[in-house]
């Protein structure tokens, strides 16, 4: 009789009623897709900081702030004496793998899970965003851990190795492969993922990859496609109105339609790098008051050639504006007297608290000038390149900005290196560019090769992997 | 049976041939009450004569001259009366409450209280018809050792925590409770109905498996008895209550000079110009503190007949609060019906249906976010007001223009706009039915059943107290909510019973246990309430927001499965050993991980049955005893599910969307707590059982604790926005210490009968393992500071108060400069301000100074209680204490403009005028940090309960039949011996930020008056 009811009641416990969508249960229709892939949307808008540090980690800017003490994570990164012990870098590694494991979770039922007209597009965009993730990873620190079907778990910390940069760059392109053949040219909505985006991203990654020739094929699909141009007015790029505008093939949306606190950074829907990246205690027209971090050097002032209308784009010289226009402000921690005038805050939003955190200002990520040199460069290192397209495209580039066609001086390499450097100052890519073409160490001081390559990866990582998950070089 | 009988009668017969015999008539009575006692044994001692009483407790017995009669019955001591003539003999039994022939309830059986080997407490009817709490729980404080309450509230129909032996969990205390058979609560019962309360505090509460682990209480509600006329009876009392203390406050005068002073020392303007002439001085406590009316009607009957018994009892409290008093009102009626039939001579079937009806209102709106409870306490909470709340104020003047801070508003204001109500309903009981095929095999079959549902409103009217004041709504709404619980346990079990050779008994339990718990929440605003009124506030009449959703609902369904045994077996009642083995399936859990065992040995050795044992030495009776086990605290439930409530906002085509991404990362092997109970322990009793004592050492270690927060690699994405870091079983606890009861009770056949008893519990808690050394951190203090003031973490205890040491007051510039510098706190120090200790002595004063600088849990706990009786009057009167205990001052508010206790009046003022209270100041100071100036010693002795009554002699009121007419007048929470500053030093709630008190609701002190009616 025991043995009867025992046998009855086993099951009982399994059979609970419960109105609960769980993870695993969720994908039910496209709707379901949609909203995951919001989920995995969100983790763009903690870039952010990636563009911030990544800058300030490059000869273009300072870490500023409003005391030596002020973010030392940042400080240290300026100074290029940071170690795992680093709050930043925690927050890139953290939110990096954040944005990975949100878009890993809609792959998980790329066969499960509803069927329904158009999946595929889906399932594109989050591979898109996979890899957006993963290679904003591999720039950062190198060798990381990846995984290639499904989300990490507890426990993978001590079973999978390290991949390297090289074969996680393989990995990425392998993801963004795929996705280009399911993209729209056309986003569905503004702000999603196009085939061209993908397409740019794909180039990027062959060229980081050093597989130029593939990078040039990838780049001049996009240029040949005809739906990006260069804008002609370089300072409206940067304006609310410039906002996915025509030469914007990849951009992360901010809004400041929602509250923000420092509590939790990664949940502001706003540029919070815009905040920090402000005129200290400003009083005065068209910007608006923030950190004083991420201030441009005099050597990225001095890069510029006389004529270059990039130059008052990119650069807010503070004193002069001061006197130009009665504003007052504070100064702040290694005060160079410039600012990041592309992304600094803008009067005129909604100023929802906490205000500093929630400027609307979108971030470029890919601009079609990016992409234009980015091809130049890969023709130029491809045997099969194609010298003289390579010299269109810097000349295209040049033009835009108020200048004549290269003057063939030196070589176009590094003709096209310090375009890019101009026109991208601020946007967060110098960084890396040096550390791939190996001109950090001339460029940058305190760095050392190969240790600085890649940064630290975290102290608690360390831990929890049992060192499995280390950056000896540190 | 007839067999017997005439048996019986024939060997009287047979005896009459050689003595000379008489014919004996008489009755039996309870001696106490007068009631009637049917089915006495009456038997002639050295002879086959016996009988039994009839009805209405007569018998008639054929005995020979100067033969003794034996009177014996179940619960009364026994009486021997020498037979000399045939005068009708009319007899009085007394009861006999703590003979050892106690029975105790140890779950899915009874034990006779000798041969229990475990730890376990007994409250009986009488002591809780004494105590006459106005809820069941009040009457196991200081009764019961090792058993603490404790409330957030002293507030009617608050909820009432108990604690037995210590908190030992980080999540869950509470221990189980079980009212004649079915989950039940405490809260739910009629004090008046409760007939024993048994509390299992070790290893014993195996046989109970996963819910054990925090102790068990077995509440036995009182039945009718075979074969009894029907007796009536009536309770009822009435009376006032009163707040135990006002705090000391500055009245205008001391409040404005130091106002001014603090302004004054920042080189600010004075805020009051001419002290002479102040506004107002209004006593803010005077005018929500209300003296106000308990009253408490207690009907019950019950009888039975030769096959049937019944009892009916119903009950209704009405009981105002202290605090605003139609704020807090509080009405409870209860019914409940106990049915026993005998269907067939081996079938019996039992039932117990208990119904009841409450509504209750609340001083404020305050919900907690995470339980949903209404709660009375906190910033902003109508005591905090009223401590802080400007004495320059008029009664009905808003703080319009802030002077006093966000949290700080006119409390009568307050309470004039304050609108909720709490209806509940429950019905719950057992139904039974036991079989007994055979001799000593029992079957039992029962279902337990619970059925509760509860509806509130909360009505928010538009309100402007004053410019940002948090308390503020522009837009009125009306909050509605519907709670339904039903919890359904079916169990069958089997006993069977078995003595081999006289001296061998064994006794076998074998069950199963099927639970179903479900819960189902539904919850819904409406906006603009019509006028703004709460006469109008109801959904139906109130508009939708025009975003967001408006409607919540929740359902939880828990189930459980359980399979259980008990074996017991004792040598000739001497050696006794007891193993328990319970297995439960519990769908808490990720279906992988949903079986545990529990199980426990006791054993006892009873010295007094062994031969050489001489019953006439001075120890009657001398028990050691030894239980070890493991018992389970079912908390972590739903932890292994991965749930979506992640934050997923983007911006797409210029608006933000939102979707849905992953919560919390889940946990897999998220479990339950697993408590391993040790307790040795020895009963004695001496002086013909008069003096009692019985003492225990217990040792609970607790594991597999619950870390929220627990850090994992970044990879599993816990940083993503709206998710967070898994919840595992990774922390250790113990609990240790000894409890020791010592009684004394004379002779109660005496005219004057007295008794004294006194119970004292040593407890030490310690956490003792946290993986990965994280301290659990929470608690608040203040506004807008670190919720790091309260902690778990390993060598201290559960909660331990984490802040700054103190080593009195900075004198002079000189005394700063020398010590190292605490700029690093967050502002500059000046002469008045606190000096703190450099305790990690790295030469600076920073966080990481922070220590124990005190905990929640008393070292020690007691009790102490008497009561005489003396021809027709009685006395009663019960204490309990706490010691080694500290509470937080938190009912101040960091401004400087709001009013404070008179404590500060011995401010520092100048060099040598204070070494303890720092200076008044509006310039930003350490001096609020949370340190050891706010924690106080709350140490306390409280006289819980005094009575006094007189019983009418019997020869008035039996003309009128009535068996017993006691009248009695009480006192409840007369009087707390501390040292405690604020309102109520036995008040705390939560674990992890336990006394931190924001202005705790007082328990009132009743002075009631009553009548005990028995018919």
């Amino acid at each position: 009789m025991f043995s009867l009811l025992f046998s009855c009641s086993e099951g009982f416990t399994d059979e609970t009623s419960v109105f609960q969508i769980d993870s695993e249960n969720f994908f039910n229709s496209e709707d379901d897709y949609q909203n995951a892939l919001i989920g995995a949307y969100d983790l763009l808008q903690s870039t952010y900081m990636n563009v911030m540090v990544g800058e300030i980690a490059s000869n273009n800017t300072s870490s500023g702030g409003e005391s030596a003490s002020d973010n030392p994570g940042i400080q240290q990164i300026d100074d290029m004496d940071h170690t795992p012990a680093n709050a930043n870098l925690k927050n890139i590694w953290d939110w990096m793998y954040a944005g990975v494991d949100r878009a890993t979770y809609i792959l998980e039922f790329e066969n499960e899970g509803a069927e329904f007209e158009g999946k595929e597009q889906y399932i594109a965009e989050a591979k898109f965003l996979r890899a957006y993730y993963y290679f904003e990873l591999a720039k950062w620190f190198g060798n990381i851990p990846i995984k290639s079907e499904g989300r990490f778990v507890v426990g993978d910390e001590l079973t999978i190795p390290l991949t390297s940069q090289k074969e996680v760059y393989d990995f990425i392109e392998s993801d963004l492969e795929s996705a280009v053949n399911n993209l729209a040219e056309q986003a569905p909505q503004i702000g999603r993922a196009t085939q061209g985006a993908a397409r740019a991203l794909l180039g990027k990654v062959y060229l980081y990859n050093e597989k130029f020739n593939l990078a040039a094929q990838q780049l001049d699909l996009v240029i040949n496609s005809m739906n990006y141009e260069l804008e002609s007015d370089y300072n409206l790029i940067f304006e609310t109105e410039g906002e996915n505008g025509v030469g914007s093939v990849f951009e992360i949306q901010y809004s400041d339609a929602e509250g923000a606190g420092f509590d939790c950074l990664q949940c502001s829907e706003g540029n919070v790098a815009v905040g920090f990246n402000g005129i200290r205690n400003y009083s005065g027209p068209l910007f608006d008051t923030g950190f004083s971090f991420n201030v441009p050097t005099q050597n990225v002032v001095d890069a510029f050639e006389n004529g270059d209308v990039r130059l008052d784009v990119a650069i807010l010289d503070i004193d002069a504006w001061a006197l130009e226009t009665g504003a007052t402000f504070a100064v702040g921690n290694k005060h160079t007297g410039y600012y990041n005038r592309k992304y600094i805050p803008r009067q005129g939003d909604a100023d929802t608290g906490d205000k500093n955190l929630t400027n609307p200002n979108n971030y470029r990520a890919i601009r079609f000038a990016d992409v234009l040199l980015m091809a130049a460069e890969a023709h130029i290192n491809s045997p099969t390149g194609n010298q003289a397209l390579a010299e269109t495209y810097l000349n295209r580039v040049r033009n835009r900005a108020g200048l004549e066609n290269w003057n063939q001086v030196g070589s176009l390499l590094n003709a096209i290196y310090q375009e890019r450097r101009v026109e991208l100052v601020g946007e967060g890519h110098h960084f890396f560019d040096l550390v791939r073409t190996n001109r950090a160490v001339n460029d940058i001081a305190g760095f050392e090769s190969p240790k600085n390559n890649f940064f630290p990866i975290p102290s608690e990582e360390i831990q929890f992997s049992n060192n499995n998950w280390i950056n000896n070089n540190y | 049976m007839k067999k017997i009988l005439f048996l019986i009668l024939f060997m009287c017969f047979m005896y009459s041939m050689h003595a000379q015999t008489i014919s004996i008539t008489g009755n039996v009575k309870g001696a106490e009450d007068q009631t009637i006692l049917p089915g006495v044994n009456v038997v002639v001692k050295n002879a086959n004569i016996a009988t039994v009483t009839d009805f209405d407790g007569n018998f008639r017995l054929d005995v020979p001259i100067n033969s003794v009669l034996e009177f014996s019955y179940l619960g009364f001591q026994t009486k021997s009366i020498q037979v000399l003539n045939n005068t009708p003999i009319n007899v009085e039994l007394l009861y006999d409450t703590e003979s050892l022939e106690e029975v105790v309830v140890i779950g899915y059986g009874t034990q006779q209280k000798k041969d229990v080997t475990g730890a376990v407490s007994l409250v009986d009817k009488k002591t809780i018809e004494k105590l006459n709490p106005v809820e069941v729980a009040q009457a196991l404080q200081g009764t019961v050792s090792g058993l603490a309450i404790s409330s957030s509230s002293g507030s009617p129909g608050a909820e009432i925590n108990i604690n037995i032996r210590g908190v030992g969990s980080n999540t869950d205390n509470e221990p189980l409770v079980i009212v004649d058979g079915y989950r039940g609560e405490l809260n739910s019962i009629n004090p008046n109905d409760v007939a024993s309360i048994t509390v299992l505090k070790d290893a014993q509460a195996a046989i109970y498996g996963i819910d054990g682990a925090n102790g068990v209480i077995l509440v036995t509600t009182k039945r009718g008895k075979k074969n009894s006329k029907v007796k009536f009876s009536y309770n009822t009392y009435a009376g006032l209550q009163e707040t135990t203390k006002k705090l000391d406050l500055l009245n205008a005068v001391e409040y404005a000079v130091i106002v001014n002073e603090s302004h004054a020392s920042n080189g600010d303007p004075i805020i009051f110009d001419d002290l002479s002439n102040l506004a107002n001085d209004t006593d803010w406590q005077d005018l929500i503190f209300d003296r106000s009316f308990i009253q408490n009607h207690s009907f019950n009957f019950s009888g039975g007949g030769e096959k049937t018994s019944y009892f009916v009892g119903a009950s209704r409290l009405e009981q105002e609060g202290i605090v605003t008093k139609e704020n807090s009102d509080y009405v409870r009626n209860t019914v409940k019906i106990a049915l026993d039939t005998d269907l067939r001579k081996n079938l019996k079937f039992s039932s117990t249906v208990n119904y009841l009806n409450s509504s209750r209102k609340t001083i404020t709106n305050a919900v907690n976010q995470d339980t949903g409870e209404i709660e009375e306490f906190g910033q902003g909470g109508i005591l905090f007001n009223a401590i802080s709340f400007s004495p320059t104020f008029a009664e009905n003047q808003d703080d319009t223009f802030n002077f006093l801070g966000n949290e700080v508003f006119n409390p009568i204001s307050q309470k004039n706009n304050t609108f909720n109500d709490l209806d509940s309903n429950g019905l719950e009981g057992s139904f039974s039915l036991k079989y007994e095929p055979v001799k000593d095999l029992e079957i039992t079959s029962r279902i337990g059943f619970k059925t509760f549902n509860n509806s509130y409103k909360r009505f928010f009217p538009i309100l402007n107290l004053g410019e940002s004041k948090v308390i503020n709504e522009t837009r009125s709404r009306v909050l509605e909510g519907r709670n339904t619980l039903n919890d359904y346990t079916f169990e069958n079990f089997i006993s069977y019973k078995k003595t081999l050779a006289e001296v061998h008994n064994f006794q076998a339990t074998l069950g199963m246990s099927a639970q179903k718990r479900v819960f189902d929440q539904l919850e819904g605003t409406g906006f603009d309430v019509p006028n703004n009124l709460w006469e109008f506030a109801d959904i139906d009449l109130a508009l939708g927001a025009t975003e967001a959703r408006e409607s919540n609902s929740l359902r939880t369904d828990q189930r459980r499965s359980s399979i259980f045994g008990r074996l017991q077996y004792d040598f000739n009642k001497r050696y006794l050993i007891s193993a328990i083995l319970r297995r439960d399936v519990a769908s808490d859990f990720a279906p992988s991980n949903r079986v545990e065992y529990f199980p426990s040995i006791t054993g006892g050795w009873n010295a007094t049955e062994e031969t050489f044992w001489n019953t006439d030495w001075t120890v009657s009776f001398f028990k050691l005893r030894a239980s070890y086990g493991e018992v389970g605290n079912a908390v972590g439930n739903d932890l292994y599910r991965a749930t979506l409530g992640g934050e997923a906002t983007y911006e797409l085509d210029g608006v933000l969307v939102n979707g849905v991404a992953n919560s919390r990362i889940p946990n897999p092997e998220a479990k339950w707590e697993t408590v391993k109970k040790l307790d040795i322990g020895a009963d004695l009793k001496l002086f013909d059982n008069r003096l009692a004592i019985v003492a225990d050492y217990f040792r609970d270690v607790r594991e597999d604790l619950l870390i929220g927060n627990f850090p994992v690699s970044g990879v599993l994405g816990a940083d993503a926005p709206g998710a967070g870091l898994p919840t595992v079983n990774a922390g250790t606890s113990r609990n240790r210490g000894f409890e020791f009861l010592i009684s004394y009770k004379n002779n109660s056949n005496k005219k004057f009968s007295y008794n004294v008893s006194y119970n004292l519990t040593y407890l030490q808690n310690e956490v003792t393992a946290i993986n990965g050394d994280i301290p659990v951190i929470g608690g608040s203090f203040g506004v807008g500071q670190v919720e790091d003031v309260s902690r778990m973490e390993v060598g201290e205890p559960i909660g331990y108060f984490y802040g700054l040491k103190t080593d009195g007051i900075f004198q002079n510039q000189a005394e700063i400069d020398a010590h190292p510098s605490q700029n690093n706190l967050g502002a500059n120090t000046a002469p008045g301000d606190i000096r703190f200790v450099d305790v990690n002595g790295d030469g600076i004063i920073d966080e990481n100074d922070k220590t124990n600088i005190g905990d929640p849990i008393p070292d020690f706990y007691m009790g102490f209680n008497m009561g005489f009786s003396y021809k027709q009057f009685d006395f009663a009167m019960y204490a309990n204490a706490q010691v080694g205990k500290e509470t937080v001052r938190n009912y101040e508010r960091d401004q400087a403009n709001v009013n404070r206790l008179d404590l500060y009046l011995d401010r520092w003022t100048g060099e040598g005028t204070s070494n303890f209270v720092p200076r008044a100041t509006t310039s930003p100071t350490n001096n609020r940090l949370f340190s050891d100036f706010y924690v106080e010693d709350s140490s306390f002795l409280r006289i819980q309960n005094v009575q006094i009554g007189y019983t009418f002699p019997q020869e008035l009121t039996e003309s009128l039949h009535i068996t017993k007419f006691r009248i009695y007048t009480s006192i409840n929470n007369l009087y707390t011996f501390t040292e405690y500053i604020g309102y109520d030093p036995a008040a705390s709630t939560g674990i992890i930020g336990a006394g931190f008190d924001t202005g705790f609701y007082p328990v009132p002190r009743q002075y009631l008056l009553g009548v005990n009616l028995n018919f």
